[in-house]
């Protein structure tokens, strides 16, 4: 059966970076990215991709559509999916949605998706590393009255459906749904292929599709914050190093444990 | 990526998503093992397949015989993420890609294309370079390795010398002279009779690489073994200035690691009180790093740029070389002072690559040499003769 997926996506700052080399803008409340390091593609996001590849692989006629919405998007990393295997990415790139809450995401990231139309699955990254909400994909699934499974660690799909095996701290539920339908997935999915040279020439021929808010239809008002950021800050951690001795090994491992557990980390 | 000079920014989005998924694919894929392979003294080879399923074989190489096709800059900056990795893990990608596939490419047969070049570019097949021999490298006219024509077959006598690759090929491109004392290729199969590799054991350098002699003993192949489009030693110096290409890349990658290295190093470990980083002395090291590289990045960016546009000098490309390799040794050296007694240990990736680029300095004509050929093109006077 042809089979339409859209993933979704967004540009993140690198998760890697270390504190001290980024800053935030008090007044604004933003993080100011730091100077030479790119951002990257939300890493449960290429969780995402990798998904769709998969369904796509073991389906005879697949499309994927990667989508994100932001503003000063760095082409060659949201060109990364396309990399991978993606069909096509399309960019709501507007300052007017550039910096939304995740009810002003979830409405940008839904009404795209209203105007490409023809869809069947909607996959999302479990949460995205800057804010980690988890709950953009939830709102896609409420403003577009679908089903929605979250934090997938497997997926298939069939005629019926869709089966997702979800993580659970202790194994995983085996959830179904029908068609169309929003999953969010996990890294236990499996690591995201690395684009070939092969992938990337063949991105390269690829033109992302970019729209504006208003060629999406969205209003100022569905973008406003539902959310007050009252402060961002970068915590402040104090390291304290204690020796524990005990008479001999057993006794040092013993009075450790009574610490641990002192502290309720075990 | 150490990029001072803002170099990234003269690229496209397709070359630093290349850069950037080489370094994502090789941080995660080659840099947890090699320390370790560096000190058995093993290449390691189950990173063939997957550089090969990544594209990075032959990469350059239009892409009609399964090779990837990106342009020189990509390729560049591939070479570029291997070294920073090892230097033999850079080399023989070198070797594969340069020195064997495209000489196959430019001077082959359609037959020989078709037999090697899909193979050679997936890692299902291996290639080696024979061209230096015992009495030296740097004079490559003078070889004696003979290829007799004797009806339909080459018989090739003679031996080859610091060969990489040469115990894991399936196929050597042999340098030899036919009957008329001119220079010739010849795609050797490794399991001829009369062929055999003995591996150079005992290195000190290149550990992470395999490096061999070639003796080839009344080694028969058939005619249509040879290189049908080059005669002469045009046709080896030609793929040395590819290989030299990618090294003036690739040095850069392996004096970016020993820099990052150091320098996180130097800001952790104090004397008297302060990091050392804070001293002038530790400074004016990382100082000279940071502006050999620059100045390397930028000459590289260059060579590139000149190389797709098919106006590229080999004398640019010894000057690159040259130079590049010198300073990533230079930087290496200094970063394992500043590391003191832990620069000597391979926790550290020091020395490592210091030792390796020994090898690099010398190998694909020495320092000495490239400033000979400078020194001609720049003053019109042959110093090599």
């Amino acid at each position: 059966m042809a089979l339409n997926i859209i993933v979704c996506a967004k540009q993140v700052v690198d998760p890697e970076t270390p504190a001290s080399a980024f800053r935030i803008d008090p007044d604004t409340k933003q993080v100011v990215p730091a100077q030479g390091i790119p951002p990257v593609v939300n890493g449960f996001d290429e969780n995402a991709v990798e998904a769709a590849l998969q369904i796509k692989e073991a389906s005879s006629d697949a499309t994927i559509t990667v989508l994100s919405v932001g503003s000063g998007f760095v082409m060659d990393v949201m060109k990364k999916p396309l990399s991978m295997g993606a069909d096509q990415l399309i960019l709501v790139d507007d300052p007017a949605v550039g910096n939304l809450d995740a009810f002003g995401t979830a409405t940008a990231l839904a009404e795209a998706i209203r105007k490409i139309g023809e869809y069947d699955l909607i996959l999302c990254g479990r949460q995205a590393s800057d804010w980690d909400n988890a709950m953009v994909p939830l709102g896609i699934a409420e403003i577009l009255g679908l089903p929605c499974i979250t934090i997938a660690q497997k997926i298939e799909v069939s005629d019926d459906g869709v089966t997702v095996h979800k993580a659970l701290s202790d194994g995983y539920e085996v959830v179904k749904a029908e068609l169309p339908a929003v999953v969010t997935i996990t890294n236990e999915l499996g690591e995201p292929r690395y684009p070939t040279l092969r992938g990337i020439m063949t991105a390269s021929r690829k033109t992302p599709t970019v729209w504006d808010a208003s060629e999406v239809g969205l209003s100022h008002d569905q973008l406003s914050h539902k959310l007050d950021l009252t402060e961002l800050y970068i915590p402040v951690s104090d390291t304290e190093c204690e020796f524990i001795e005990g008479e001999d090994d057993a006794d040092s491992g013993r009075l450790l444990a009574l610490k641990l557990r002192e502290a309720r980390l075990i | 990526m150490l990029d001072y000079g803002q170099v990234l920014d003269l690229l496209t989005d397709d070359e630093r998503q290349v850069q950037s998924t080489a370094r994502d694919f090789l941080d995660a894929e080659a840099m947890p093992g090699i320390t370790d392979a560096w000190e058995k003294g093993e290449f390691p080879r189950d990173l063939i397949p997957k550089l090969g399923e990544m594209g990075y074989l032959g990469a350059n190489l239009p892409s009609e015989y399964g090779t990837a096709g990106v342009n020189n800059m990509s390729y560049g900056l591939l070479m570029y993420e291997l070294e920073r990795i090892d230097s033999g893990l850079r080399s023989f990608a070198s070797v594969q890609g340069a020195l064997v596939m495209y000489p196959i490419y430019s001077y082959g047969s359609e037959e020989q294309k078709q037999n090697y070049l899909p193979k050679m570019a997936s890692g299902e097949m291996i290639g080696c370079f024979g061209l230096t021999e015992h009495e030296g490298g740097s004079d490559p006219g003078a070889m004696k390795a003979t290829a007799r024509k004797d009806g339909e077959s080459y018989v090739l006598n003679g031996s080859k010398m610091w060969i990489t690759n040469g115990n894991i090929a399936d196929v050597a491109l042999v340098w030899a002279k036919d009957d008329g004392g001119v220079v010739c290729g010849f795609l050797v199969p490794t399991d001829t009779p009369g062929f055999v590799a003995n591996e150079i054991k005992h290195k000190l350098s290149m550990r992470a690489s395999v490096t061999s002699e070639l003796v080839m003993d009344d080694c028969r192949i058939p005619a249509s073994q040879m290189l049908p489009d080059v005669r002469g030693l045009r046709g080896p110096l030609s793929c040395l200035t590819q290989a030299r290409y990618g090294i003036a890349w690739g040095a850069l990658g392996a004096l970016e690691a020993v820099y990052e290295d150091a320098l996180a190093f130097s800001k952790t470990r104090s004397t008297f009180g302060k990091p050392i980083a804070s001293r002038q002395l530790v400074q004016t090291k990382f100082v000279d790093m940071v502006s050999d590289h620059t100045r390397g990045m930028l000459l590289a960016w260059r060579l590139a740029i000149l190389k797709d546009q098919g106006k590229l000098n080999y004398s640019l490309v010894s000057l690159a070389k040259r130079d590049n390799v010198r300073a990533a040794l230079l930087a290496a050296r200094s970063a394992r002072e500043i590391l003191g007694g832990s620069g000597i240990v391979l926790d550290h990736p020091s020395i490592r690559h210091m030792l390796n680029l020994e090898t690099v300095d010398t190998y694909e004509g020495t320092h000495d040499i490239h400033t000979l050929i400078l020194g001609r093109d720049i003053t019109g006077e042959n110093a090599l003769e």
